[in-house]
């Protein structure tokens, strides 16, 4: 059985914020890696999804769960699926250009 | 604030203009500025922290501006500019703010002072007076000011971010007054005080409204000055009074009343000597302006008007101007409810005043009744005793007076003392009484009346723990009354009486089972001389004043009376009265009395009673006592005995002793009576036997006199029996109105009994003459044998003999019959029969002769057919056209012939038929056409699994049939053959059938009776059948031998995806011919594609097709290369005669790149249409045809196939036409792929087909295939999450393939993704190993996926709904279009986007 490739690197920035990197796919056979991942960690947090190839409900669920505390960086590919789903309007995402 | 508009940090160029270009219009009048002679000095050397903030101001959306440097040197946005800066910009632009804002700069410094000092301040709407449009103006804006920093972090500036808003506060007090004005307390009544109240309203609003005078008009056109605010009395501009065109006062008066102007708002400027010294209201300086609005009246003219100083720091605009509209909107209101108030109060009065005068006029003549009641019935009883041996009949009589006299004193006892508790004059002695055993003791009094009607009184009164204060005569005409009401409307069942106590209260309940009253009566029930209409009841007599008087004496009592109806079901009256004596006079309690008999009250309510029930029977009693005739039978009224040939008279009357007097004196004058109790008994007596003569009352339940004229006038065989009414209801208007029903004389109670014979002897006279000619005819008409029947001018049957009877079922007592007749089959069970009975009977009646057989239903419900003739002729007596009509019984013989008609339609249909599969088709068409049925369905049971099934009608499977069908069929297959077994909807019949018995059974849809005509006709026609399905079988097995034969040689049966093929042969019936295609899958992975054509056509052309397509097939598999395989096919087809000159395509696709190497055999080129559309000819690769030249080298083309590009290949059948060059067919087909580029492929090959083939068919064999690049990608995977990665894997690299654009591709993938989830999560949570299919496919300019399950659905997993809602809402988000379809065998999601590059 294939697993989806997910690659999940917590770090911290130069101000400290606790930022979560995400690299590969998201579905609902890894959404809950994503979610305990993002649990391990205190406080207000930076997504950094620029290197998510894929990410679908599942990944949207565990993310809508704790808009409250994370703040989104993505790229164009996944960024409409943020946006229409609308969690764009609860949490600030912001792209990149690559 | 900044933040939130999130703003992208501008990377600043170095110096202007790159700072002031964010905005290059704003920009451009920055650079202008001389910024040398400001502190800031030239911008190249402004510092970065500076240029930062510029560029920042200058992109910004948001309305703002800022001052940097010592002198704070002002700069601002475009949005600035527009809302706030006005005509100061752009000379604002680099001066000091305090110039800038030298009007407000008081205000705005200490805020600034507080910024430099280092913390952020706001101001929430504050008031500014701003000089942007050339006047000083009202305006409030919300600042948000904050720091701005140098390079070094000193705070240098001030950053003001501004929202206007003028609007928000403006609107906002204006609506808040609008609010006040809606406010109106209901109390308001008068003119005076709704215009007063809306002035306390204006007058909190001096900002928009700095004073206001309403004037309102008076009678002489002048207008008076109502109410005022913000103006003291007596200034000059606020005079009591103003008349029309006084030039001299301060407002003009503007639509005089009885002038028909315009009525719309005026302005005035206050500019005339009554204007000075006006007040301000809210501000500082008086107004300048003035509205003058209308008070818009209900008709042209205004109410009057009214007058609003305008705050002159806002312009007058359309809101302003519609604010004050509304205020005069709301002004008029008031005084339009104020003056409809006062004329609805005025004509209550009236109304009030009215109702007393009738009260005194009832209480004066039931006065006066009283006096010559009193003087018959002293006498009366004085008579009774004297005469008391003088003989039944003398007694008899006597009783009568009595009785009626009784009932008259009652009637103006009630009346009376209605009127005296209307007039408050009434004398009550409430004592305190067991209130249960009295009113137990009222109800008893009614036992022996309740037993005679038949029904039963169930009385439940338990004693009350304390004494209820009641007046006992008032109480006794409350029980009394309900209970005569009661049994007067109740039938059968029972009437209840209970008494209770509940809380403070005694309940009394009396019901029962009776009529009841229809919901919209209910509320009158109580209503004074109201009576319920059409009422079914004992008695029609009544006077309308029980029930109220009922309500009256309970209120009285401090009680209340409710009821509850409901028609058909009973009634329920339910009285409270309270214990204690609180709620009544004190002067009119009393002490407990001497117990009183309820006899003196109670015997005139059941004397009245007792005679709306029938007499115990007595022997000899002439008169009939039947209380309602039994359903479906016409009552048999008695009859008295008289002589033979006697005049035969009806009386109908609900009162017994009127009924009785009459029968007695008609009886006495020799004539035979029948009397009945009202007009419905007496419209059955009449149309059982017809008599000479209908003496009816007018007032009657059920059907009262003038309706019963109505109804025998109506219909022509009582339309000449005489009607003499009686009536209690005196007056010219009275008598006319009976003559006018068709009465033939009229009498008015009282009458002498001498009046009464004489006009009965003159009626029944004049009838008997009438009479005469028509008894003869009857007995004629009766004693045909054939059916006999008149029809009048609008179609209904008027008249029938006994034949008519016999065939059809429906006696004469039934008559008229209107169209539809009853005998015409049923419109909705049989369509066919209704329609042609009615035809004929159109037709028949319209022509007035001719004759016809037709359809018809028995009453007993069996079909009879029947041969009509008729004739026109003129009815004598009255003068009318009408229709006569004989008939007979033809239903054998037509039964017969349609045996006959129908074996030899049957005969002919299955001779066409060349199958069994035919035959059965055919006949079962046959068989539904004969029948006209819904569906007709033969079920082969072989070895199969389940029987095949075929249709006729609605087409349906075996699984889909009802359950009980499937039942039907599978009995069927165990009975006897051609034995029929009727059912409820049809009928089945076992037919032996080659493969198996075939159980075959005729659905009629409706419950339509299968007569035993129709079984025998039936077996008839299934044996015909059996004996043709054995023919046809011989015939099929041929057939199929040689399609097996000839599709072998063919082609593949089972395509690659991606691929469509089509293939017409020339000569029918073969199936091939001499050109093939074929597909061949190569061991790595390529595809081998061929399409030939060899010459000739028909068997011997199909014979060298297969062996040439079989040798390409073996050659491909060898060596996959198009041209060595035609070399070697060269050499191939000199060994088989017929052969030379074949052409052949043949190509080797690799499916995963669209590459194509191939070559061809003088054929023409293929065609490749790609997605955007230019055509391209695949003319590389091209030689001559096959055999011609064999060992010389053939050439190779190459092409690589766009992604969601068309390939076609055909042979020339396809294109080619007589006189039209081959290239022009062959551009006519590539004109047709490109249409069809976004078509499905399957749909796009039966298109080109259609589109490509010539008027009158094709001439030649046909092949075509077509390939569309890539091919579907169709994924079948287990249900299981760790799978969704690999199939994403699979269905990016399609896409890919698909050349689809990136973010579309993202969408589809994400889609597909949740798609697929859904399949996994709720299709196989519980079931894994189940499967998910993915499809995904394209046409040219489209994307189609579907995903479907196998797996039955879950109930949903509440807790992952709003997941799964997401991942709809994603899929709908995504694609173009998205259908979910559950199913009972799984769930298939299609979903479809367009690609756009």
């Amino acid at each position: 059985m294939t697993t989806t490739p997910l690659l999940l690197t917590p770090g911290r920035r130069a101000d400290d914020t606790p930022v979560l990197k995400a690299a590969g796919e998201i579905d609902m056979s890894n959404a809950d890696a994503l979610a305990s991942a993002l649990d391990a960690l205190p406080g207000r947090i930076v997504v950094d999804l620029t290197a998510v190839e894929y990410l679908d409900s599942a990944a949207l669920s565990v993310l809508f769960a704790r808009h409250e505390r994370i703040e989104l960086l993505t790229s164009p590919l996944i960024a409409p699926v943020l946006a229409v789903s609308g969690l764009a309007d609860l949490t600030t995402v912001r792209e990149t250009d690559g | 604030m900044v933040e939130g508009e999130g703003l992208k940090s501008p990377v600043p160029e170095a110096g202007p203009p790159g700072a002031f270009a964010a905005d290059p219009e704003i920009g451009r009048d920055l650079a202008e500025v001389d910024w040398a002679a400001t502190p800031l000095g030239r911008p190249e050397d402004w510092p970065q922290s500076l240029l930062t903030a510029v560029s920042i101001l200058l992109s910004s959306r948001f309305s703002m501006w800022m001052a940097w440097g010592p002198e704070l040197t002002f700069f601002c946005n475009a949005a600035y500019r527009r809302d706030t800066l006005g005509r100061k910009y752009p000379w604002a632009l680099g001066r000091p703010v305090r110039e800038v804002w030298a009007e407000v700069w008081e205000d705005v410094r200490p805020r600034v002072d507080s910024v430099l000092a280092g913390s952020s301040t706001w101001d929430e709407a504050l008031l500014l007076f701003l000089r942007r449009s050339g006047f000083s103006e009202e305006s409030y804006h919300t600042f948000s000011y904050s720091p701005l920093r140098d390079d070094d972090g000193r705070v240098v500036g001030v950053l003001c971010v501004v929202s206007e808003e003028t609007d928000r506060v403006v609107a906002e007090r204006r609506m808040s007054t609008l609010r006040d004005l809606g406010s109106v307390p209901l109390a308001l009544l008068t003119e005076q005080e709704s215009v007063a109240f809306a002035s306390r309203q204006l007058e909190r609003n001096t900002k928009d409204l700095p004073f206001t005078l309403t004037y309102l008009f008076q009678e002489d056109g002048s207008a008076r000055l109502e109410a005022s605010t913000g103006i003291a009395a007596g200034h000059p501009a606020a005079p009591e009074r103003l008349v029309a065109d006084d030039a001299s006062a301060p407002w003009p008066v503007p639509w005089p009343a009885g002038r028909e102007t315009r009525q719309e708002t005026v302005p005035v400027a206050l500019d005339g000597p009554a204007h000075a010294a006006l007040p301000g209201g809210a501000w500082p300086e008086p107004p300048t302006h003035a509205l003058i609005t209308p008070l818009p009246g209900q008709d042209t003219t205004p109410y009057g008007f009214l007058v609003t100083a305008l705050n002159r720091y806002r312009p007058l605009d359309e809101d302003y101007r519609g604010f004050v509209e509304l205020v005069a909107g709301h002004l008029s209101a008031g005084v339009s409810r104020a003056r409809s108030y006062r004329a609805q109060q005025r004509r209550a009065e009236e109304l009030a005043e009215l109702d007393r005068a009738k009260t005194t006029f009832f209480s004066n003549i039931s006065h006066e009744f009283r006096t010559p009641l009193t003087l018959i019935m002293g006498p009366v009883e004085e008579l009774r005793t004297r005469l008391a041996d003088a003989g039944a009949a003398v007694r008899e009589e006597l009783d009568v007076i009595h009785r009626n006299g009784l009932r008259m004193g009652r009637l103006v006892n009630n009346l009376l003392e209605f009127s005296r508790i209307e007039a408050g004059r009434v004398e009550a002695r409430y004592e305190p009484v067991d209130l249960a055993a009295v009113t137990a003791d009222l109800a008893s009094v009614f036992r022996s009346a309740v037993d005679r009607a038949g029904i039963g009184l169930v009385v439940d009164c338990r004693p009350l723990r304390v004494p209820v204060y009641v007046d006992r005569g008032m109480w006794e005409k409350v029980v009394l009354n309900l209970l005569s009401n009661a049994l007067k409307f109740t039938f059968e069942g029972t009437i209840g009486v209970s008494v209770r106590a509940e809380g403070a209260q005694a309940v009394v309940v009396v019901t029962d089972t009776g009529t009841g009253v229809p919901e919209h009566e209910v509320p009158r029930l109580f209503e004074r001389f109201h009576r319920v209409a059409h009422a079914r009841a004992r008695s029609g007599e009544g006077s309308g004043i029980g029930l109220a008087l009922v309500r009256e004496l309970v209120l009285l009592h401090g009680g209340v009376i409710t009821v509850r109806s409901a028609e058909g079901r009973g009634t329920r009256f339910t009285v409270r009265l309270p214990f204690g004596t609180a709620h009544l006079p004190p002067e009119a309690v009393a002490p407990a009395g001497p117990p009183a008999t309820t006899g003196d009250t109670a015997e005139p309510y059941l004397q009245e009673a007792l005679r709306w029930l029938p007499e115990p029977a007595q022997e000899g009693d002439p008169v009939s006592v039947a209380s309602g005739p039994a359903a479906g039978t016409v009552p048999e009224p008695a009859r008295n005995r008289a002589a033979a040939g006697s005049t035969k008279i009806v009386v109908a009357d609900d009162n017994a002793d009127m009924r009785e007097y009459l029968t007695r004196l008609l009886s006495g004058a020799g004539h035979e009576v029948r009397s009945v109790h009202d007009g419905q008994e007496a419209l059955a007596a009449i149309r059982e036997q017809a008599p000479d003569l209908v003496v009816s009352d007018v007032m009657m339940p059920r059907l009262d006199g003038l309706a019963l004229v109505a109804a025998l006038r109506a219909d022509p065989r009582t339309a000449t029996v005489p009607v003499l009414l009686l009536s209690a209801r005196a007056g010219q208007e009275a008598s006319i109105e009976g003559l006018r029903a068709g009465a033939d004389d009229y009498l008015v109670k009282p009458f002498a009994a001498g009046e009464l014979l004489a006009r009965v002897r003159a009626a029944v006279e004049l009838s008997r003459l009438r009479n005469h000619h028509a008894r003869w005819r009857t007995a004629l008409v009766d004693s045909l044998q054939e059916g006999f029947f008149v029809c009048d001018e609008e179609g209904a049957v008027i008249e029938t003999n006994a034949a008519f009877a016999g065939i059809l079922g429906y006696g004469p007592q039934e008559l008229p019959h209107p169209t539809p007749h009853p005998w015409w089959p049923d419109s909705r069970r049989d369509p066919e029969a209704h329609r042609q009975a009615e035809e004929s009977f159109t037709r028949l009646a319209r022509a007035g002769e001719g004759s016809a057989t037709v359809p018809f239903t028995h009453r007993d419900g069996r079909r009879v057919w029947v041969s009509v003739t008729v004739a026109r002729a003129e009815d004598p007596d009255t003068g009318r056209r009408v229709v006569v009509g004989t008939f007979r019984d033809v239903t054998a013989e037509h039964h017969a012939v349609r045996r006959d008609n129908a074996l030899a339609a049957l005969s002919s249909r299955m001779s066409e038929a060349d199958s069994t599969t035919g035959v059965l088709a055919g006949a079962l068409e046959e068989l539904r056409g004969l029948w006209r049925a819904h569906r007709v369905t033969a079920a082969v049971f072989t070895a199969g699994e389940r029987p095949e099934l075929t249709v006729a009608g609605a087409p349906v499977t075996w699984d889909r049939l009802p359950a009980g069908e499937r039942r039907l069929l599978t009995g069927l297959s165990g009975r006897p053959p051609l034995t029929p077994v009727a059912d409820d909807h049809g009928a089945g019949i076992l037919v032996e059938h080659p493969d198996g018995p075939l159980a075959l059974r005729v659905d009629l849809g409706l419950r339509r009776p299968f007569s035993g005509e129709d079984e025998l006709l039936l077996s008839l026609l299934a044996g015909r059948l059996a004996q043709a399905l054995g023919r046809a079988r011989q015939v099929d097995r041929q057939r199929e031998t040689a399609l097996a034969l000839q599709r072998a040689i063919l082609g593949p049966s089972r395509l690659p995806g991606g691929f469509a093929v089509r293939y017409e042969p020339a000569v029918r019936p073969l199936e091939v011919g001499g050109d093939w295609y074929d597909t061949v899958p190569l061991a790595d992975g390529r595809m081998g594609i061929v399409v030939g054509d060899c010459v000739g056509r028909g068997l011997g052309a199909a014979a060298v097709m297969g062996q040439l397509r079989s040798a390409c097939r073996a050659l491909l598999l060898q060596q996959p290369d198009p041209a060595r395989v035609l070399m070697a096919l060269d050499h191939f087809a000199v060994g088989v005669p017929g052969a030379l000159c074949t052409t052949v395509f043949c190509g080797v696709l690799d499916p995963r790149t669209g590459s194509l190497s191939y070559s061809s055999a003088g054929h023409p080129p293929g065609i490749l249409t790609p997605a955007d559309g230019a055509t391209v000819l695949l003319e590389e690769g091209r030689s001559i045809p096959l055999g011609v030249l064999p060992g010389r080298d053939r050439p190779t083309g190459t092409c690589v196939m766009p992604a969601r590009s068309t390939l076609l290949l055909y042979t020339d059948g396809l294109v080619e036409r007589r006189g039209v060059p081959l290239t022009q067919g062959i551009a006519r087909a590539g004109r047709a792929v490109q249409d069809g580029r976004g078509t499905d492929l399957d749909a796009l090959a039966g298109d080109l087909m259609a589109r490509l083939a010539p008027a009158d068919g094709y001439d030649d064999d046909v092949a075509l295939l077509l390939y569309r690049h890539p091919a579907p990608l169709d994924l079948v995977f287990p249900a299981e999450s760790g799978q969704l990665a690999t199939v994403r894997q699979a269905l990016r690299g399609w896409l890919k393939q698909c050349d689809v654009p990136a973010d579309t591709a993202q969408n589809v993938l994400v889609a597909a993704g949740e798609a697929c989830a859904n399949a996994i999560e709720h299709g196989h949570r519980d079931s894994p190993g189940d499967t998910v299919r993915l499809h995904a496919e394209t046409s040219g300019a489209a994307l189609r996926l579907r995903v479907e399950d196998t797996g039955r659905w879950k109930r949903p997993d509440p807790r992952a709904l709003p997941r799964r809602g997401r991942g709809v809402a994603l899929m709908r988000a995504l694609m173009q279009q998205v259908t979910i379809v559950p199913g009972p065998a799984g769930t298939t999601v299609d979903m479809h986007t367009r690609i756009t590059p």
